[in-house]
């Protein structure tokens, strides 16, 4: 009874962040432990594919 | 005047356009939904026929008529982090809190109506087709006897989720995929199954649309088999590419009967150069785009939700973001 689709189906990857960078409420902004702004350090955010269009988001399907 | 950004915390690609607002000088105010009746609070009054509206969050009021436009990025469902969520709560909090946005006179990029129906697939690909985008040939169907003879016609086939959604039960992606030869489409009968005839394609295309300005970037297909280029290994990076006319055209076409401000389309373009359109992303991620090719995306759309709105008077000083 599983629909043909699902027969292509794989585990999602989730991707773990939380301790590279945290939300600063004052600024707006993520910023790394040494203060700088995350999404100012290209390198880093190419690294942790954070702004990459990802398949199995558990709340958005716009990738 | 204030830009509104709804999202989440941890949306770092929205991090990218708020950083060329600072830059500009224009106010800001970030929020999420989902904090909604915690750290995010509303109030909107309707008396002698006008209406006043207020946002806070962190710290920040806004007055509704303060705003020149919304960024509806990567936002929680309404009130889902409220001290005792509920359905009734989300439906209250998100009829709240929309309503009034939708009550002002605001630009969205993008409006949730737009943005609705600009999710569904099967209408986008018939607008693509309206717009003269080639479009591979797909069938959506419950009928297996339709798949057989579909595949009997393009024997080389993908097949990918109607919705663009992935099951959560347990978390699993459904890529698109190549279809077995031999494949048994009994199975179609038990849920819509999407069919495209593959495009061999030697690169995909990712074409960020922000208002009328189109910045294309082009990735060569990898070696591997993998179809879905969110899957596929490959060291190439997204280099930009130019739009060709007619391709620019379809876009904009298509961006105007959607009524979206923002779109990130996806093709494949295939041995001859033709970009094949597959879908587009009302809100489509940027961020690995620009960091790849350093086109300006984040600052278009900066740009963009920076314009004043068409008619509204000219900012005065008491009409943005203020620290509470």
């Amino acid at each position: 009874m599983q629909p043909f689709a699902l027969n292509y189906a794989r585990p999602a990857a989730e991707l773990e962040i939380a301790a590279v960078y945290v939300y600063d409420s004052g600024l707006q902004l993520n910023v790394l432990r040494d203060g700088r702004i995350a999404a100012s350090d290209h390198a880093l955010l190419r690294e942790l594919g954070t702004t990459t269009s990802t398949a199995g988001s558990k709340t958005h399907f716009d990738d | 005047m204030t830009v509104l950004i709804l999202t989440n915390e941890e949306d770092v690609t929205a991090d990218m356009v708020v950083v060329h607002l600072n830059a500009a000088g224009v106010p800001v105010v970030r929020l999420d939904p989902a904090d909604l009746t915690g750290d995010v609070a509303l109030s909107g009054e309707y008396a002698h026929g006008t209406f006043h509206g207020h946002l806070s969050s962190g710290g920040r009021l806004v007055t509704l008529s303060g705003l020149r436009s919304v960024w509806v990025r990567r936002p929680g469902g309404a009130a889902a982090r409220a001290a005792a969520p509920s359905p009734w709560l989300a439906e209250e909090s998100g009829q709240a809190l929309y309503g009034m946005l939708r009550a002002s006179d605001l630009r969205w990029m993008n409006h949730p109506d737009a943005a609705r129906r600009a999710r569904y697939k099967p209408w986008q690909l018939r607008l693509a087709q309206r717009c003269g985008l080639p479009v591979p040939a797909t069938l959506i169907t419950t009928f297996p006897q339709a798949a057989r003879e579909f595949a009997a016609r393009h024997p080389d086939l993908v097949v990918k989720p109607v919705s663009g959604a992935h099951p959560q039960d347990p978390p699993r992606a459904v890529p698109t995929s190549r279809v077995a030869p031999d494949a048994d489409f009994s199975a179609v009968a038990f849920g819509p199954t999407l069919l495209q005839r593959r495009v061999v394609k030697r690169a995909d295309i990712r074409l960020t649309a922000v208002g009328g300005e189109l910045l294309a970037a082009r990735k060569p297909a990898g070696a591997d088999a993998e179809v879905d280029v969110r899957f596929a290994r490959s060291d190439s990076p997204w280099r930009p590419v130019e739009v060709e006319a007619r391709v620019a055209e379809g876009v904009h076409a298509y961006l105007r009967r959607a009524g979206l401000a923002y779109g990130a389309f996806d093709f494949a373009e295939d041995t001859d150069g033709t970009w094949w359109f597959l879908e587009c992303n009302q809100s489509g991620q940027f961020g690995f785009v620009e960091v790849d090719t350093g086109q300006p995306i984040a600052r278009s759309i900066a740009e963009w939700l920076a314009t004043p709105v068409p008619g509204r008077p000219a900012p005065s000083g008491d009409t943005d973001a203020t620290m509470v």
